[in-house]
C-alpha cells in the first residue's frame, strides 16, 4: 500500500482566512473563560469544517449542510454544553439553507460562526450563495445570475436571537464579536464572517473587506427592526460590521415543560440511577 | 366462534369513533377483539371504514366479509354490501320512511344521526346510536356499552354520559325483533386488554428513556409522534417536529453523541432522506435508531396503505459498508419489545438499527397483555472513566470502543471523515482500513446477539410458511386453517430480519440439526412483488428453493387468503 503522508495540520492555503479565524476563536474561548470541556465544536462540510480539528474541543463533525440540526440535537440533549457551530458559507447557507431558517426560528442557543469567503474552496471555487452577481468561474462562466443569499436578513426577518457580522481582517472586532456571543444565553446567535479565499476568489479580499468594513454606527439600537434590516441589507462601498439585531425572544429550551427538570442527559443518569 | 362489524362511511363521519368506542366497550366485555381500518389519503369525504372482529378465541387477523355492516352513506352501501355474509345484517343511517329510500332486503334503516340531533342534542352521538343499534343486534347487554360511556367521558361529565346512554338505548330500541338475531360469541366477562401498534412502539420507547424525539409528519409513523408529544412531560422528552427529514436524523445523530437515547420516525420517503445521516451515524458509532413505517410506493405511492416493499431498501440504504440491525415486530406485544431491544441494541453496538413497521401493523388493534408503562431506561453503554487520553475510536476486538459523552473529562471527537482513533480527520490509509475493519467487527457481535425465528406450529411440518413484520397474524391464521383442514403446517416469523444467524436459521428451517428434515414445501409469504425476503435469507447465507406468496395491493394479507392461495 502507498500511504500518503498523514499528520493534523490545517489543511488550508498559507494565507487562507480560516487562520485568523481558528486564532481569534482561541482567544476568545480564553477571554470568555470558557471551560472547553464543556465547549462543542460543530460542522459539517468544507475547508472551514475543519477548524474544529485544530483545536481542542469536542467535536462532532457531520455531514455537509447538517451541522445546525446536529447542534440542535446536542444542545436538547444537554443544555449545559456551549454549543458552537463553525462552518462555511456553502456549508450553512447552501446546502443547509433550511435547517439555518428553521434554527432561527426556533431560536435555540447555538452559537453559528459561519465564515463567508463567497466562494467555494474545497470543491475548488465555484460560486456560492453569497457571492455576487457577475462572479465569474469555472462553473458560472458567464458571471453569477443568482441574487445572493443575505443571511443577516434571513435571521433578523425570522427573529434570530442575535444577528452579528465581522471580518476575519479585523481580528480585535472578531474577538469582540465572538466573546459576546459565547456570553449570550437568549438562544440562536448568527455571527457572519466576511473571510478572504486567497485561491479562488480574486474580487473579495483582504484589502477588499478592510475597505469597506464600517462598525455599525452608534446610535444604531439593534431591537429596531427596521434599522436592523437596513443594516442587513446593506452592501458593496460600506459593509457594516457588529451587532445588527436583538430580537429579545425567548429561547428554544427555555419553552420546553421536558427541560424544567434539568437536562434531558441529566434526567436520563437520574433515572437510570 | 368469531364475527365482524365493519362500520363504513366518509371521512369525519365519526367511523374511527364509532369504532374505537366498540373496540373498547366489547373488549371491556371479555371479548377478543382484532380491529384494523381502511382509510383514503383525505380529510373528509371518500370511504374509510373500521372493522371489528370479535371472538370467543384470540384473533390474529382481519377477514374480508363482514357479518355486520354499518353504512353511514349510500356509497358505503354500495360498495360493501357485497361483502356482507349470508345471513348477514345491514344497518344503514337512513329514514325508514322516506320514500326515496331504496336499501334492498335485509337492510335495517335506522336515522342513526337525526336519532342523535334529537336525543343527545348533537349529531356527534351518532356513534353512540350506532354502537347501542350494534349492541342490541348482537343481543349484548346494553349495560357494558353504558359502563364504558361513564368510563370514557368522566371528564366529560354526567350530561354527556347521560346523553350517550340515552342515544345508545334509542339506537337498540330501533331494532324491533332484530333484536339478538345474530350469533354473536359469548362474552367472558373478564376484561380483555387491547393495544395497537403505534401505542406500543411509543410507549416502549418512552419507558426506554429516549429523550428526543423527532420526525418530520409522515404516514404511517406520525402516531408514534403523536403519542410520544401526549407523554412528554410524563416521561421528560423533547418531541420536536423537524422541518424535514434530513433534520430529523441528524437531530437524533447530535442528541445520542450528547448522551440520550433518541429516536426518529419515518415511512418510505422520509426513510430515502434520511439515508446520508444513517450513514453518519455507522461512521460516527451513534446508536441511531429509525422507524421506518411502511407504505406502498414508489414515491409518494399509496399513502394510507400498507406493504413490506422497503425490506433492501433499509437494509442496503446508506453509502459505504457499515453494521447495522432490523426488527420487524409481528404484533403490538412484540412492537413494544422489540422497539426497546432495538434501542438496548444501537447502544450495545452503537450503530444504526432500524425498526420496520408499516400501516397495517400502526393501526391494528388487538388482544395484547398490559404494556409496562413504568419507566426503565436501558443500558446507554456510557464510559463513566474516560480521561484526558481518551480516544473514542480505540480499537478493540469485538469493535466496540468505551463511548463517553462529552462535558465530561474527555474530549469526545467524531467526524464524518475517515478517522484516526482519536477521532480526527486523516487520510492515513492504513488508519481508514484499521478502523473500517474494526467497525464492521461489531456484525460479528450483532450476528451472535441476532433473534432467532420465532416458530408456530408443528416441529415436523411437512408445510412451512415463512414470515417477518406485520404479516405474523395472518399466516398465524393460515397455520391454523391448515391445520384444521388436516395439513400439517407450520411458520417461522423473523422478529429480526439483520443480521441472521446462518446455523440458526438453517436448524429452524430443517437443513441442519439432528433431526433435520426439509419441509416439502416452504413459502414465503410476504407484502410486497419480488419477494425481498429470499433475497435476505440468501445473503444471509441460507439460499432457499422456496415458493413466493406476495402481495402488494396495499392491502393486507388475511388468513383465509393465505390458506386458500397456499392450496391453488
Amino acid at each position: 500500500m502507498i500511504n500518503p503522508p498523514s499528520d493534523n495540520q490545517p489543511a488550508w492555503c498559507p494565507g487562507c482566512g480560516n487562520f485568523p479565524i481558528l486564532k481569534t476563536l482561541d482567544e476568545a474561548i480564553e477571554e470568555a473563560g470558557l471551560d472547553r470541556r464543556r465547549l462543542v465544536l460543530v460542522s459539517g462540510i468544507g475547508q472551514a469544517a475543519k477548524l474544529p480539528h485544530y483545536t481542542r474541543a469536542n467535536v462532532c463533525n457531520g455531514l455537509h449542510g447538517r451541522a445546525l440540526p446536529a447542534a440542535t440535537g446536542i444542545k436538547l440533549a444537554n443544555a449545559r454544553l456551549e454549543v458552537v457551530v463553525t462552518s462555511g458559507d456553502g456549508d450553512m447557507y447552501g446546502e443547509g439553507g433550511n435547517h439555518l431558517l428553521h434554527a432561527f426560528r426556533r431560536n435555540i442557543g447555538v452559537k453559528c460562526f459561519v465564515h463567508n469567503n463567497q466562494v467555494y474552496g474545497l470543491t475548488k471555487g465555484q460560486a456560492s450563495p453569497t457571492s455576487d452577481p457577475g462572479f465569474k468561474t469555472k462553473v458560472q462562466t458567464h458571471g453569477v445570475v443568482a441574487e445572493p443569499v443575505r443571511p443577516l436578513a434571513l435571521a433578523v426577518v425570522e427573529g434570530c436571537s442575535l444577528v452579528m457580522r465581522s471580518t476575519a481582517t479585523d481580528r480585535e472586532h472578531l474577538r469582540g464579536m465572538m466573546v459576546e456571543a459565547l456570553g449570550h444565553t437568549g438562544g440562536t446567535v448568527l455571527l457572519d464572517i466576511l473571510q478572504p479565499c486567497v485561491t479562488f476568489n480574486d474580487v473579495n479580499t483582504y484589502k477588499w473587506y478592510k475597505e469597506r468594513a464600517r462598525p455599525v454606527p452608534d446610535d444604531h439600537d439593534p431591537t429596531d427592526f427596521d434599522a436592523a434590516m437596513k443594516l442587513a441589507m446593506t452592501w458593496g462601498e460600506a459593509i457594516p460590521i457588529g451587532v445588527i439585531y436583538r430580537s429579545g425572544r425567548e429561547s428554544f429550551e427555555s419553552k420546553q415543560p421536558a427541560l424544567t427538570g434539568g437536562t434531558l442527559l441529566e434526567q436520563f443518569e437520574k433515572a437510570a440511577g | 366462534m368469531d364475527l365482524l362489524i365493519r362500520v363504513a362511511g366518509e371521512a369525519g363521519q365519526g367511523v374511527q369513533t364509532t369504532g374505537t368506542l366498540l373496540v373498547s366497550a366489547l373488549a371491556e366485555m371479555g371479548l377478543h377483539v382484532f380491529a384494523i381500518q381502511s382509510y383514503m389519503s383525505r380529510i373528509r369525504g371518500g370511504l374509510n371504514w373500521f372493522d371489528v372482529r370479535i371472538g370467543d378465541a384470540p384473533l390474529y387477523a382481519g377477514r374480508e366479509q363482514a357479518d355486520v355492516l354499518v353504512a353511514l352513506t349510500d356509497e358505503a352501501l354500495a360498495t360493501l354490501r357485497p361483502h356482507v355474509t349470508d345471513g348477514g345484517a345491514v344497518l344503514l343511517d337512513a329514514d325508514p320512511d322516506n320514500e326515496d329510500t331504496e336499501p334492498g332486503e335485509g337492510c335495517l334503516c335506522i336515522p342513526l344521526t337525526a336519532i342523535a340531533k334529537e336525543t343527545g342534542g348533537s349529531s356527534v352521538m351518532a356513534n353512540a346510536v350506532a354502537a347501542g343499534a350494534v349492541f342490541a343486534l348482537l343481543g349484548y347487554d346494553l349495560s357494558a356499552l353504558t359502563d364504558y360511556f361513564a368510563t370514557a367521558f368522566e371528564k366529560k361529565g354526567e350530561e354527556t354520559i347521560e346523553a350517550n346512554v340515552r342515544c345508545a338505548e334509542a339506537g337498540a330500541g330501533r331494532l324491533g325483533e332484530s333484536a339478538g338475531s345474530l350469533d354473536a360469541p359469548e362474552p367472558s366477562g373478564e376484561a380483555v386488554s387491547v393495544a395497537d401498534g403505534t401505542e406500543a412502539v411509543g410507549l416502549a420507547a418512552a419507558t426506554a428513556g429516549v429523550k428526543v424525539a423527532t420526525a418530520y409528519p409522515m404516514t404511517p409513523a406520525t402516531g408514534i409522534l403523536t403519542y410520544l408529544a401526549g407523554v412528554d412531560e410524563t416521561y421528560g422528552i423533547v418531541v420536536e417536529q423537524a422541518e424535514d427529514e434530513i433534520a430529523a436524523v441528524n437531530m437524533v445523530c447530535g442528541a445520542t453523541y450528547a448522551g440520550v437515547p433518541a429516536l426518529t420516525m419515518t415511512s418510505g420517503g422520509g426513510f430515502a432522506l434520511m439515508v446520508e445521516g444513517l450513514s453518519l451515524a455507522g461512521i460516527h458509532e451513534l446508536p441511531l435508531v429509525i422507524v421506518l413505517a411502511q407504505r406502498p410506493g414508489p414515491a409518494t405511492g399509496l399513502p394510507t396503505r400498507t406493504a413490506q416493499q422497503d425490506l433492501l431498501f433499509a437494509l442496503h440504504a446508506g453509502h459505504g459498508e457499515f453494521p447495522r440491525a432490523i426488527f420487524a415486530p409481528g404484533t403490538p406485544e412484540q412492537a413494544y419489545h422489540l422497539t426497546r431491544r432495538a434501542l438496548e441494541t444501537a447502544h450495545r453496538f452503537q450503530t444504526p438499527v432500524i425498526l420496520m413497521t408499516d400501516q397495517y401493523l400502526a393501526d391494528l388493534v388487538m388482544d395484547t397483555p398490559p404494556l409496562d408503562a413504568v419507566l426503565r431506561p436501558i443500558d446507554r453503554h456510557v464510559a463513566t472513566d474516560a480521561g484526558p487520553d481518551y480516544m473514542r475510536y480505540a480499537v478493540t476486538d469485538d469493535g466496540i470502543s468505551p463511548r463517553a459523552v462529552p462535558g465530561g473529562e474527555a474530549f469526545v471527537v467524531l467526524d464524518s471523515d475517515v478517522h484516526t482513533e482519536d477521532g480526527h480527520i486523516t487520510e492515513d490509509l492504513e488508519a481508514h482500513v484499521r478502523l473500517q475493519d474494526k467497525r464492521m467487527r461489531k456484525l460479528d457481535g450483532l450476528t451472535e446477539h441476532a433473534l432467532a425465528p420465532d416458530r408456530y406450529g408443528p416441529g415436523d411440518a411437512e408445510w412451512l410458511l415463512l414470515c417477518w413484520g406485520s404479516t405474523y397474524g395472518p399466516c398465524r391464521e393460515a397455520v391454523d386453517r391448515l391445520r384444521a383442514e388436516g395439513q400439517r403446517a407450520a411458520m417461522l416469523h423473523f422478529g429480526q430480519v439483520w443480521p441472521l444467524k446462518t446455523s440458526v436459521v438453517r436448524r429452524a428451517v430443517g437443513l441442519e440439526g439432528d433431526d433435520a428434515r426439509m419441509p416439502a414445501r416452504i413459502v414465503c409469504v410476504e407484502g410486497n412483488q419480488t419477494g425481498q425476503f429470499r433475497t435476505v435469507l440468501a445473503e444471509a447465507g441460507v439460499p432457499l428453493e422456496c415458493e413466493s406468496l406476495t402481495k402488494y395491493d396495499g392491502l393486507p394479507f388475511t388468513g383465509e387468503e393465505i390458506a386458500e392461495r397456499i392450496q391453488t
